[in-house]
């Protein structure tokens, strides 16, 4: 009896994380046991169970997999590009002054718009094929990148950069000895941030103009109330932030273990 | 000269960002008067916007469609304070509610929330209701767990202080652990301004008749470039006014906690 207490002691934070999770699904699927739905309550009700079932069957049709394979497809492409561009772009900003002036209206006016309002206008030079989705998950990934970048290039410590720079070193070995490893953190920071923006462009263009991707059968499947295949969707889209989103997490916690804990951001 | 010199020194940065700002302007016009053909159905130019502009304005279907759209984010951005903030306190001040709400909702924060809009358009109407309910639930979690950070941020020795002078439970709440937690719910309520936009837009893209993302998508449709871009810029300067309205209240607040995160 003591050994389980102190088991529990031990284990309190997962043992009640989990309980609560596990309650909670409980408690929804045996909502209809309870209580008879109303018609109208019945047709935009499902269980997890049910969600389960529809998860096995949309796999065993092959569905599951075309859908995931596009909204992959859109996410890799999206989010390469934005840090292919994102990395270089904010270093050049961070340690230029004149540039970082220039393009400092641009940057905050398109970080702190929600880059979906420009969804019509790509839709309207891209069609709906596959590249408007990437070029959403680009514009929406870029900007956290960006801007951590270039945050961590303007905090390097100055007195390094004037060490390296006395013993002769040149802007590039400057670059590579001080400024890059000194923003590694910042970068890995900005990288988590695109994942969840790469993630919303996703399910956002595909719910508008696409006609395959995991949005596309979420928006699809709820107008034709099929509530068990929008949580299908919804679930994976969950599953796949949270290994993505939690992975980084880690490789960001080594890397800034000397950095304060700082408020949880998504 | 002098004098002038050191004026451009210390107003460099606004100099240089205004330039660059009208610089870009003038050439997209420039651009597409001259050099590149212009096809009205792909791209349009800042003079034809400013004319849009003026035309949506005195017509007032700009103020109409920002009224609309506004109701349904106050209304989900008002339960989201009054949700979130309580929420954060108690999970902030009880280990045991920490505990066992934390996974839960971490999950939830992490998520694309957005997915379940074409569900709760379906369930909630195209009305009020289904974009408020949206904005709710992106907006939510920025509150949640900024206020929670803030309440484990704050100082043991004012809760002692507090407690040897007989304070209750409640005297805590309201005087120690809600004070030092504000700076951290204006903190959050940018980030929740932000999400909540994104709700508005979605919702309105999705399923609306009226207001402003209903009318960027419209106007999409149609080929009205212009008109489409006035939207968009609207946007753009309500969430620059915003956000920057809230970073300067947050370092009013709290000057020593610059620099925060996923702005």
């Amino acid at each position: 009896m003591n050994s389980l207490k102190g088991f529990y002691r031990d284990y309190e934070p997962t043992i009640l994380g989990t309980a609560f999770i596990l309650l909670t699904l409980l408690l929804w699927q045996m909502i209809p046991l309870v209580m008879t739905l109303s018609k109208g309550m019945a047709l935009f009700f499902t269980t997890p169970a049910q969600i389960v079932r529809t998860f096995f069957d949309l796999i065993e049709q092959g569905e599951l997999q075309k859908h995931f394979y596009v909204s992959a497809v859109e996410f890799i492409v999206g989010l390469g590009l934005s840090i292919v561009v994102g990395l270089p772009l904010g270093i050049i900003v961070g340690r230029s002054p004149v540039l970082n002036a220039l393009f400092d209206p641009f940057i905050t006016a398109f970080n702190a718009t929600p880059r979906l309002v420009f969804l019509p206008l790509i839709l309207l030079w891209l069609g709906i094929g596959i590249w408007s989705k990437i070029v959403i998950v680009f514009i929406g990934a870029l900007f956290p990148l960006l801007i951590n970048t270039y945050e961590g290039v303007r905090n390097v410590d100055r007195v390094l950069v004037n060490v390296v720079r006395s013993f002769g070193a040149n802007e590039w070995q400057i670059m590579k000895l001080v400024v890059l490893p000194n923003s590694l953190p910042y970068v890995v920071t900005g990288l988590r941030l695109a994942i969840g923006r790469a993630i919303l462009g996703v399910v956002v263009g595909e719910f508008f103009g696409a006609s395959e991707g995991l949005g596309f059968m979420i928006a699809m499947a709820a107008g034709s109330y099929l509530v068990d295949v929008v949580f299908v969707g919804v679930t994976l889209f969950m599953g796949i932030s949270l290994i993505l989103t939690m992975s980084v997490k880690m490789i960001e916690s080594r890397l800034s273990r000397w950095r304060p804990e700082d408020v949880k951001t998504f | 000269m002098v004098k002038l010199n050191e004026v451009y020194q210390s107003y460099q940065r606004f100099v240089l960002g205004t330039a660059s700002v009208i610089g870009f302007i003038l050439l997209w016009q420039l651009l597409l008067t001259y050099i590149i053909p212009f096809n009205s159905f792909f791209i349009t130019k800042p003079s034809l916007i400013a004319v849009a502009a003026k035309d949506l304005v005195s017509s007032g279907k700009l103020w109409h469609d920002l009224a609309v759209s506004s109701k349904a984010f106050v209304w989900g951005f008002t339960a989201a304070v009054l949700i979130g903030i309580p929420f954060g306190l108690v999970m902030g001040w009880r280990r045991r509610v920490e505990y066992a709400l934390d996974p839960f909702l971490t999950a939830l924060y992490a998520s694309p929330l957005v997915a379940l809009a074409p569900l709760l358009i379906v369930v909630f109407g195209v009305g009020l209701t289904g974009k408020a309910v949206l904005v709710f639930l992106l907006a939510v979690f920025p509150f949640i767990f900024n206020v929670f950070a803030g309440v484990k941020s704050t100082e043991l020795l004012l809760i002692n202080v507090v407690r040897s002078f007989g304070g209750k439970e409640k005297d805590l709440y309201f005087k120690v652990i809600l004070p030092s937690t504000l700076p951290y719910i204006v903190a959050g309520a940018r980030i929740a301004i932000g999400r909540g936009i994104v709700g508005i837009i979605v919702g309105e893209f999705y399923a609306a008749s009226e207001g402003i993302g209903y009318s960027i998508a419209l106007y999409g449709d149609t080929y009205r470039l212009p008109e489409m871009f006035v939207g968009i810029m609207l946007l753009m300067i309500l969430a620059v006014l915003l956000t920057s309205g809230m970073r300067k209240l947050e370092l009013t607040l709290a000057p020593w906690k610059v620099g925060q995160e996923g702005r």
